[in-house]
């Protein structure tokens, strides 16, 4: 077997090994070593990853796609689908992404759930969803695809409800599962009709066979996109992610951020064949994308749990990578899902300091002054929030501003969608300098004062907590330097074999792109640093649109919930009692009653029993009589 | 064949059995009830042979014979019972006699 | 000529058998119903005679009326007072219609398979021989054809004879039981 080959399976399966190490361990392996086993073995699935990725360097552009099938997986018919393992451009980037930031948030969780409960659940949850995640990336066919897509589902669930005992959190992990299976069955209905017209699944045969410019391109594209607007939360299934919440920070961090949720990204970008095919979807995917960023970005103003700011901040940005993929800028939309993987966790994780420091308090209202406490922290957070709103020369910057740049080329559309995207840099700005000045600036609340702990010494955090933090924000600083519009990048280059961008901005439309979008966004911070500076006392009453995030659970409620709620009590006080319930008991009383009254004829009489062989006597010799 | 046709001797054994079956119905004491059973043989017996007459062999005959010497046994049998119900001085009243009542 | 006299013999022995069964059934007192079962037997010789059954008729008057009767007659008298009344069936009136009904239905049906349904088959009886139904006729039967029947009716009856005898005996050594 080639290097490249074992390598990947290799990568894939060692989160695996280590998810069934500690499943079958159970409470034999302590607890410590349940974490490390666990970061070992992603530790072990990037270094694959990095030796997939530096021999693939040492090969043409041309030939650069591997696949590998282990075995024929289901066979049905005519039809074949290998359990077969595709590296190519595309997949290794998204294998070193999840590999390499994976790593580093497994190993931050060592610090940051140390004293749990049940840790190893959680590391075994957390290897099973990075395995699930690069079974997904690195699957060569739609059918894996869809399992790895499942199971990453899977995962998402048995983390966002890692909390068992918390009904929030159960209930959080039930809303993920429901809107990602809906994301699932569009999914499942594409792929059916995929296999009907082109008898497999595999992306070679997929795309050369596939019907164009027709109502099936139209709905194979929509279904795919329904998994993946699901996936990624954006509108109409985005409900979850916030509530998601609930789940450890490390898991926020991980799923919620930087790997989970941008597999619907991936999922466009690797069959962007398809949506090619269907521009109306494509449209539809870059319009989602940009109502989803804006709505985000707003609802993002008004909340007070630190994560859930950054969760709105999460769609948002996976906002612009719809827009990326939408309008054909897949390398764009790539680069933007690798910085933000960066900067996300990054984000995330450095929160994570800080509800651990405060003992689990995630309200900023009653955080302020950390900056004082935790300046390692607040210099962590600062980075990554430079980072996501796009001031050069950290790693958004870069990315978001090729996206912003691509959508001049679209026409009338293209420039709507810059609107969009313009406007929304603004409000990252604001968000996320609302929330920096929120926790670290200002003087030190009532609540801090009291609740702070800090290990003695000079880190403020559990070393595993700390230094992975600085790792990301390394990545978030340089990751950018990737790639810079036209004069720079090998990122396209790399990846133009499998996912050619559509759209190429021009020099000139990439500096007015860049310009405005670092101008918004500083806009945004100066008003941000008026609002929340010093004086924060004179912040604006939010909308109350706003405080309920746009009314969308209370019509999900009603449309979906009450309707089903109401049916199944109906159907349990009509239906079951009387009808089920009932009818058992009904049986057996009629059956009572009629042995009650069948006993009567007993009554040891002789007679009686005479008589009645002397009638039946009587009725047979009438039948027989009758039919001679 | 001189004299009724076998027709009338079979009727004449329906009737016989007829008699003896209410006989049986509807008399309480365990004798009456017995000599009503030997009355529904005599029938059977009958009938058995104006049928043995009407074929032209005696295996009627020979059956009549057979159901006569059962009806012997069974009247042993019924009678031994209701001698050894007399010595009990259980009461001879068939309505009486309902252990049997499921 | 002959056909009148067996036309009237057919005639008087019918009335007496009715007549004797009707005794039977109806009579208060066992030891009359014994009696008029003597009655039934000795017209049903006199029918068995009118079919060629002239063994049969011997066995009859013998068998039956020689020992069952006897028999029957001796319990009777044994029994002596506790047999005074043996009266009717008492219950629900529905059910004595309901035996009216049935006995009726069944007798009707008989006459009507027998006499209206068998299309003309029961009219004509064959010619027999003299010797039809005579003991060599009928003891050439049991013991070559009907050798089975012959032998399990001497077992049944000699598993009756034991019967008896257990019958009798159990009621002497369980003497004064209590009334079951």
């Amino acid at each position: 077997m080639r290097l490249i080959d074992a390598a990947s399976w290799v990568c894939l399966l060692a989160p695996l090994a280590a998810c069934a190490l500690i499943a079958l361990a159970g409470e034999r392996l302590g607890r410590r070593a349940c974490g490390l086993i666990s970061t070992a073995t992603t530790m072990v699935a990037f270094a694959a990853a990095v030796a997939v990725f530096a021999r693939m360097l040492a090969e043409p552009s041309a030939a650069r796609a591997h696949a590998t099938s282990a075995w024929t997986w289901l066979q049905a018919g005519r039809y074949h689908f290998g359990l077969t393992l595709l590296s190519d451009q595309l997949s290794v980037m998204m294998m070193l992404i999840v590999t390499g930031v994976g790593s580093l948030i497994v190993a931050y969780s060592v610090g940051y759930m140390d004293g749990e409960d049940e840790e190893r659940r959680y590391f075994a949850y957390m290897s099973l969803f990075v395995f699930s995640m690069l079974l997904l990336v690195q699957a060569g066919n739609l059918l894996l695809l869809l399992a790895g897509w499942g199971m990453v589902g899977l995962s998402s669930y048995l983390l966002i409800g890692f909390y068992q005992r918390r009904p929030e959190a159960v209930a959080a992990a039930k809303k993920a599962f429901v809107m990602n299976a809906f994301g699932d069955a569009t999914m499942a209905l594409a792929l059916f009709l995929l296999i009907e017209h082109t008898g497999a699944l595999d992306f070679a045969s997929v795309f050369a066979r596939a019907p164009r410019h027709g109502t099936v391109a139209a709905l194979i594209a929509l279904g795919l996109l329904g998994g993946a607007v699901a996936k990624s939360a954006q509108i109409p299934l985005h409900t979850w992610l916030p509530d998601a919440m609930e789940g450890p920070t490390p898991v926020s961090a991980l799923i919620h951020a930087a790997t989970m949720v941008t597999a619907g990204v991936y999922l466009i970008v690797r069959t962007h064949p398809l949506f090619q095919d269907a521009k109306a979807v494509e449209d539809l995917a870059a319009g989602l994308g940009a109502a989803t960023l804006l709505m985000a970005g707003l609802i993002a103003l008004v909340q007070v749990d630190i994560k859930r700011v950054i969760a709105y901040s999460t769609m948002s940005q996976i906002g612009y990578m719809f827009v990326g993929a939408g309008i054909g800028a897949y390398p764009s939309a790539m680069f933007h899902l690798m910085t933000h993987a960066f900067f996300k966790a990054l984000l995330f994780l450095a929160a994570g300091i800080v509800i651990h420091a405060l003992g689990g308090e995630q309200d900023i209202r009653r955080m302020g002054g950390l900056g004082r406490v935790l300046p390692a922290t607040r210099a962590l957070f600062l980075v990554g929030s430079l980072s996501l709103v796009g001031v050069p020369p950290f790693a958004g910057f870069f990315s978001k501003d090729s996206i912003i740049a691509a959508t001049l080329t679209r026409g009338a559309f293209g420039y709507c969608l810059f609107a969009v995207c313009l406007a929304g840099a603004f409000l990252t700005g604001l968000y996320s300098f609302r929330l920096y000045l929120l926790v670290f600036g200002g003087p030190q609340s009532d609540f801090a004062r009291e609740h702070l702990h800090r290990p003695e010494g000079r880190l403020e955090a559990p070393p595993s907590m700390v230094w992975t933090v600085a790792v990301l924000a390394l990545g978030a600083t340089v990751a950018g330097f990737l790639q810079f519009a036209r004069v720079w990048h090998p990122l396209t280059t790399w990846l133009a074999p499998v996912a050619a961008p559509l759209a190429d901005a021009s020099n000139r439309q990439e500096a007015v792109a860049s310009v405005a979008s670092v101008a918004l966004g500083l806009a945004g911070i100066g008003v941000a640093s008026v609002l929340y500076g010093a004086r924060r006392r004179r912040a604006p009453r939010p909308l109350a649109l706003l405080e309920h995030r746009f009314y969308w659970d209370e019509l999900y409620a009603a449309v979906f919930y009450r309707p089903a709620e109401l049916a199944a009590l109906g159907l349990a006080r009509f239906v079951e009692a009387p009808l089920i319930a009932g009818s058992i008991g009904e049986l057996s009383r009629g059956l009572r009653l009629g042995a009650g009254e069948l006993g009567r004829a007993q009554n040891g009489l002789v007679r009686s029993y005479v008589l009645a062989i002397a009638s039946g006597v009587a009725l047979l010799a009438v039948v027989f009589l009758s039919t001679r | 064949m001189h004299g009724p046709e076998v027709t009338w001797y079979v009727v004449l054994a329906a009737m016989l059995f007829v008699i003896g079956a209410l006989g049986v119905l509807v008399r309480r004491s365990p004798l009456i009830i017995l000599l009503s059973v030997e009355i529904m043989l005599n029938g059977s017996n009958l009938a058995l042979i104006a049928f043995a007459r009407h074929v032209g062999r005696e295996d009627g005959q020979i059956f009549a014979i057979a159901v006569m010497a059962i009806a012997a046994s069974e009247v042993v049998v019924g009678l031994g019972l209701i001698v050894a119900m007399g010595r009990r001085n259980v009461e001879l009243d068939v309505d009486k006699l309902r252990t049997l009542r499921g | 000529m002959a056909n009148f006299v067996v036309w009237c013999v057919w005639v008087g022995a019918a009335f007496c058998c009715i007549a004797s069964a009707l005794a039977v059934v109806t009579f208060s007192n066992p030891f009359f119903s014994a009696l008029a079962l003597i009655g039934n037997l000795a017209s049903l010789a006199v029918l068995y005679l009118l079919l060629g059954g002239a063994f049969v008729a011997a066995a009859q008057v013998l068998v039956y009326g020689g020992a069952v009767m006897v028999m029957f007659l001796f319990v009777i008298a044994y029994l002596g007072d506790k047999t005074d009344q043996a009266p009717w069936a008492s219950g629900p009136s529905w059910q004595a219609v309901a035996t009216v009904l049935a006995a009726g239905a069944i007798l009707t049906e008989i006459i009507v398979a027998v006499a209206l349904e068998s299309g003309g088959g029961l009219s004509h009886s064959p010619r027999i021989a003299g010797s039809f139904g005579s003991p060599a006729a009928i003891g050439r039967l049991f013991l070559t054809d009907h050798l089975i029947a012959f032998e399990v009716t001497s077992i049944v009856l000699l598993v009756a004879a034991v019967g008896g005898v257990v019958l009798g005996s159990h009621a002497r050594s369980l003497q004064g039981d209590a009334r079951s």
